[in-house]
């Protein structure tokens, strides 16, 4: 998924509009306690989880355009893997789920100020992430692959060589890709998103694309695509959940009922309607 | 009809207009003539209230406009005093200042019907009756950019007279037409003269102000200089400055 | 994508047009008068005014329109959470709840008004300023007062002189509309952006597109039959057709 180059530009803007527009009230740093939240330690008394029951309801923010986890549907209804996890959750809970789209590049500003509970959303683990929220345990693996079209003579990784890879900009895989040994020996063209990149594949405008294995098997299935998936990964990535830095009973409650979900084969039952076998890591 | 006692005026730093004193009677048409210049524009703007004054006193109809008080500054008459003697006084452009998204009937009846609240009908008669003096009555439906600039300038000229001020001031009414148009403005004014209109005209038609003026004020650099008839102006007992200007005036 | 597929997405769109609209109709509502009085605010001879003015204007004209909308999306949470805020803002903007339907709307449209209003102001002062002097001038010579010289002699000529700018900046907020898909704001282009991986197709991407071509054929037809009644020539040419009356050849 994409990381956050807006983010940065963003909290300056912030700080400067403020700044300006409460140059009168005096000077004082407004951003940068609230954007990372880095420095806060988990509040004495966490009322995280009571908050969610009394309010009963869990705000679950998601960028709604990342299928199979969480995605829009035909009828502009959100659904996805990570929703039907969700749902199971606060089902269990006794609480209902509010489905909020956000602005991917802003999430941590939603999150941190209270517009959404939870970043739930196929999010990838990375070290930022990791200190700017209280991340669940890792749900699910995901590697990163090529995928060529089928009638190509690339069978292989080595195969790439000279070759032009599509990636997606801003993301994790293109992180990867050009900290990879490959890159060296090949032309990435960084595009906005996964579909655009596999149309243009399709379209010649490039010989492979690098992305996340659960959208490429996703789209591969959904749409009868004929794509060829290079044997092997470049690396392994995880996907986890993310809370407020300070929010830890409320985490600790949804790794709970995880764990119960994974005990019980809930969460292998909904993995086998999404991907056709249960991938989930949950323990 | 109208006073002006001492009047002076500046911007900023430069004086305009010095010490100025000059009286209009009833049915009295005064021609104002001098150099580029002179003050003879600014003086009409201060009587018609586009400038202010800066000392000096004023008096319209016998109403007083203007005063300076003890302290040497200007006292101006409260707004309500002021609006009425500018509806008694009428003012004519050099540009015409046509109202260009109105027609030209539109043009001369907007003012009484807004401003005196005379009824549509009755305001449109007498734009009529103004129009059919011009010589414009086929024009009414017109817009001004599909007129001359003579007819312009009488169209101008219609919807001042459509206030029936008592005293009409004309700054420079000529200048901006071809001098082919000139003439018909000219006669205009001239039948307003044999109907007693009292007229202030700024003017560089020498022979016009001659033929038509009752009496004739010769500015330069802020001042007077000589004021009296026709006759005595362009005569030769004129002062030698009056003379000079005149004369350098008749070669051009 | 099937003729199914196809139906199904057009009829998710044409629902969404609806708040297409409603960005776009409330942003003209509000951002023409105050573009208006801001306008008149510059123009202001008492100097700090137009400065203030000035410095507003710079900055909606200065930065990009999608980080003004962000801005204002969590301007308020910031206000609440800084030191700096003073203790009854804090209890006036507390009280807001910020994931609320209203909230995101109410401050996604004051970013819009603001911006676009600043557009407005220079092109509404440009008319003002374009009109003669002697126009004012020949209007207080007539007797009219301030109030009937602005609204019966300048603002008829203003309005004509502004339209073909206007309808500039009209055309531009139809496309700028889809900035509110990055809040997100659930319109067309929201929509178009969600269901390119739904069907693994652009072709939502196109679909938007026509709709926003459609909407920007119909103002510009609508906008330039409004800059020709305007024309008051062209008024009387309909009026003496309707009239049949062709004599007229002179005028």
């Amino acid at each position: 998924m994409k990381t956050n180059l807006l983010k940065r530009i963003f909290a300056g803007f912030t700080a400067a509009a403020l700044i300006t527009a409460c140059a009168a009230c005096g000077n004082g740093n407004t951003a940068q306690t609230t954007t990372s939240g880095t420095t806060e330690a988990p509040a004495a008394t966490d009322d995280s989880l009571r908050k969610i029951l009394d309010a009963k309801k869990l705000v679950l923010g998601l960028d709604a355009s990342f299928p199979p986890m969480g995605f829009t549907d035909e009828n502009n209804e959100i659904v996805g893997f990570d929703i039907d996890v969700a749902q199971e959750v606060c089902d269990r809970m006794g609480i209902e789920l509010v489905k909020q789209p956000i602005n991917w590049d802003t999430k941590e500003e939603d999150l941190n100020l209270g517009k959404i509970d939870c970043i739930w959303n196929g999010m990838s683990i990375n070290a930022a992430r990791a200190e700017a929220m209280n991340l669940s345990e890792p749900y699910m693996k995901n590697e990163m692959i090529f995928v060529v079209p089928g009638s190509s003579e690339v069978k292989s990784m080595s195969d790439l060589k000279g070759r032009t890879v599509g990636v997606q900009t801003g993301s994790t895989a293109q992180e990867i890709l050009e900290a990879s040994d490959l890159y060296a020996d090949i032309t990435v063209t960084p595009l906005e998103d996964n579909v655009t990149l596999l149309n243009q594949m399709e379209l010649g405008f490039s010989d492979a694309v690098f992305l996340d294995s659960v959208v490429a098997y996703y789209f591969i299935a959904s749409n009868n695509k004929d794509y060829f998936v290079l044997p092997g990964n470049l690396e392994a990535e995880e996907y986890a959940i993310g809370f407020r830095k300070a929010d830890q009973a409320l985490r600790d409650k949804v790794q709970a009922v995880l764990s119960e979900m994974k005990a019980d084969g809930k969460l292998a039952e909904i993995s086998n309607k999404w991907f056709g076998s249960d991938v989930t890591t949950v323990k | 009809m109208l006073e002006v006692r001492n009047l002076s005026k500046s911007f900023d730093d430069l004086t305009v207009l010095k010490d100025i004193n000059f009286t209009v009677d009833k049915g009295e048409v005064v021609a104002v003539i001098g150099p580029s210049g002179s003050g003879k524009s600014t003086l009409l703007r201060c009587i018609n209230q586009l400038e202010k004054a800066g000392g000096g006193q004023i008096d319209v109809c016998g109403i007083n406009m203007m005063k300076t008080n003890e302290k040497g500054k200007p006292v101006f008459a409260d707004a309500k005093t002021l609006r009425q003697i500018r509806l008694k006084t009428g003012l004519v452009f050099q540009n015409f200042n046509l109202f260009p998204h109105m027609t030209v009937l539109r043009n001369i009846t907007e003012a009484p019907a807004v401003v005196l609240g005379k009824p549509r009908k009755e305001a449109k008669e007498r734009a009529m009756e103004l129009l059919g003096k011009m010589g414009l009555e086929s024009k009414a439906d017109a817009y001004p950019s599909e007129l001359s600039g003579g007819q312009q300038q009488r169209v101008s000229i219609a919807r001042a007279l459509a206030l029936d001020p008592e005293i009409l001031f004309f700054d420079e009414p000529t200048s901006a037409l071809d001098p082919e148009l000139t003439g018909e403005i000219l006669k205009v004014i001239k039948e307003l003269a044999n109907e007693g209109m009292t007229m202030v005209i700024v003017t560089h038609e020498m022979s016009f102000a001659r033929d038509v003026a009752d009496k004739v004020v010769f500015m330069e650099n802020g001042v007077v200089v000589e004021e009296g008839t026709p006759d005595h102006l362009f005569g030769d007992n004129a002062s030698e400055r009056v003379k000079q200007f005149l004369q350098r005036f008749s070669q051009h | 994508m099937t003729g199914e597929q196809i139906e199904t997405l057009f009829g998710l769109m044409l629902e969404y047009t609806i708040p297409t609209l409603k960005i776009f109709g409330y942003t003209l509502l509000y951002s023409i008068p105050l573009g208006m009085i801001v306008a008149l605010l510059k123009m202001c001879r008492f100097k700090p005014v137009s400065w203030i003015t000035n410095v507003y204007i710079l900055i909606m004209r200065g930065t990009p329109l999608l980080l003004q909308l962000i801005v204002a999306q969590y301007s308020v949470p910031y206000i609440v959470k800084s030191d700096i805020c003073p203790g009854f803002l804090r209890d006036m903007l507390g009280g807001v709840d910020i994931r609320s339907e209203a909230y995101t709307f109410n401050m996604m449209l004051i970013a819009f008004v603001l911006n676009y209003a600043a557009y407005f102001a220079e092109i509404f002062r440009g008319g003002i300023e374009s009109i003669p002097k002697g126009q004012y001038e020949a209007a207080v010579a007539l007797g009219f007062g301030r109030i009937q010289t602005f609204f019966r002699i300048i603002l008829p000529q203003v309005i004509r002189r502004v339209l073909p700018a206007s309808s500039n900046e009209i055309i531009t907020l139809v496309k700028d509309t889809s900035l509110a898909s990055a809040i997100p704001y659930m319109e067309i282009m929201y929509i178009a952006k969600k269901q390119v991986p739904t069907y693994a197709s652009l072709l939502p991407l196109f679909m938007a597109g026509l709709f926003y071509f459609a909407f920007a054929m119909v103002l510009t037809l609508l906008l330039s039959l409004i800059e020709k009644s305007l024309d008051p020539m062209w008024r009387r040419s309909v009026k003496t057709f309707g009239k049949g009356i062709f004599s007229r050849g002179d005028a």
